[in-house]
């Protein structure tokens, strides 16, 4: 049985061509997970993790604000694992009941991020003990950024996504200007233009989508 | 308006419910399947209503309707086929050429 109002056709063909628009609009901002709870939490994570390390471990190894030197790191761990549970819980929601390729694309994209953070913190802790304990900041902090700018691109690269191919060039170049401006200053360079780009990128994707 | 205003529009797609879901499941890509829930809730249409355009889209080639389970759920998946996506520019076409007419004689 057939309502007769669904079958309706229409006389103008311009009201048929914004149904479309309207339609396949609305699908793409349901399956797109929203760039607000991708970004923002990463964002804030930067802002706040990087800025604790800038004011313990300053330039020239200046302690700006006195506070104990694992709460830099202990703050940044806590952030990093809630900004990435959300994003797991936001992208897995917005795919849910979707099968086939761009599923598949969406959940080899989140092993390469675990896969490449797990290998470079492995690295990283083995070397720690050996390099000197000024540029530990630098270490792990400009080898990380490194990784997540690379993978944006990538990711730009799977989901043709130009707003993140900036977000993650963006990332990329300030942090070279970061570890050549040295230890201390990249921290608060990644904390400000890395966390604000992030939130940057939140709200145009948000923008674009709405 | 006449009949002959509206000449070469398909009338699988040309109803209002037929087009929207056409048209939403258009903007997946190629090879994607939706459920059959999501779609709904998606399109924010009764599943029974839903399911009676499905099946006239389906008789007429433009999508595939596959069962499956996810363990032990079923689930009933929704694809565009080829046939649906070139009927659907098709369709596109028609109504932009009926917007503007093509200069040339």
């Amino acid at each position: 049985m057939t309502s007769t109002e669904d079958d309706q056709s229409f006389e103008d063909p311009a009201e048929a061509l914004r149904l479309i628009e309207a339609e396949q609009a609305n699908l793409e901002r349901e399956l797109t997970p929203d760039p607000r709870l991708m970004f923002w939490p990463w964002g804030v994570t930067w802002l706040i993790g990087s800025m604790l390390f800038f004011l313990r471990f300053g330039p020239d190894g200046r302690i700006l604000v006195d506070m104990p030197g694992w709460l830099p790191s202990a703050v940044f761990v806590t952030l990093i694992a809630a900004a990435g549970a959300t994003s797991a819980v936001v992208g897995t929601r917005s795919s849910r009941q979707v099968s086939g390729p761009t599923a598949r694309q969406g959940t080899m994209y989140g092993f390469a991020w675990s896969a490449g953070f797990a290998g470079m913190s492995i690295v990283f802790a083995r070397l720690s003990a050996v390099v000197p304990e000024l540029y530990i900041g630098i270490l792990w902090g400009g080898g990380m950024v490194a990784l997540v700018g690379a993978i944006f691109m990538a990711g730009a690269a799977i989901f043709n996504d130009t707003n993140m191919f900036t977000l993650g060039a963006w990332i990329s170049g300030v942090n070279v200007i970061g570890v050549l401006a040295g230890p201390g200053w990249h921290a608060l360079i990644i904390s400000i233009a890395g966390g604000g780009g992030l939130l940057v990128a939140g709200l145009i994707g948000w923008l674009r989508l709405r | 308006m006449s009949d002959e205003t509206l000449p070469d529009l398909d009338p699988v797609i040309h109803a209002q419910a037929r087009l929207r879901v056409i048209s939403a499941l258009s903007k997946l890509n190629t090879e994607d399947r939706i459920a059959f829930p999501r779609l709904q809730e998606i399109l924010r249409m009764t599943a029974g209503n839903l399911s009676v355009h499905l099946r006239k889209l389906e008789e007429a080639g433009y999508v595939e309707v596959t069962k499956t389970h996810h363990g032990r759920t079923p689930a009933t998946l929704i694809h565009l086929t080829r046939r649906g996506r070139r009927a659907f520019e098709d369709y596109v076409t028609a109504l932009r050429t009926l917007i503007t007419p093509p200069e040339e004689p």
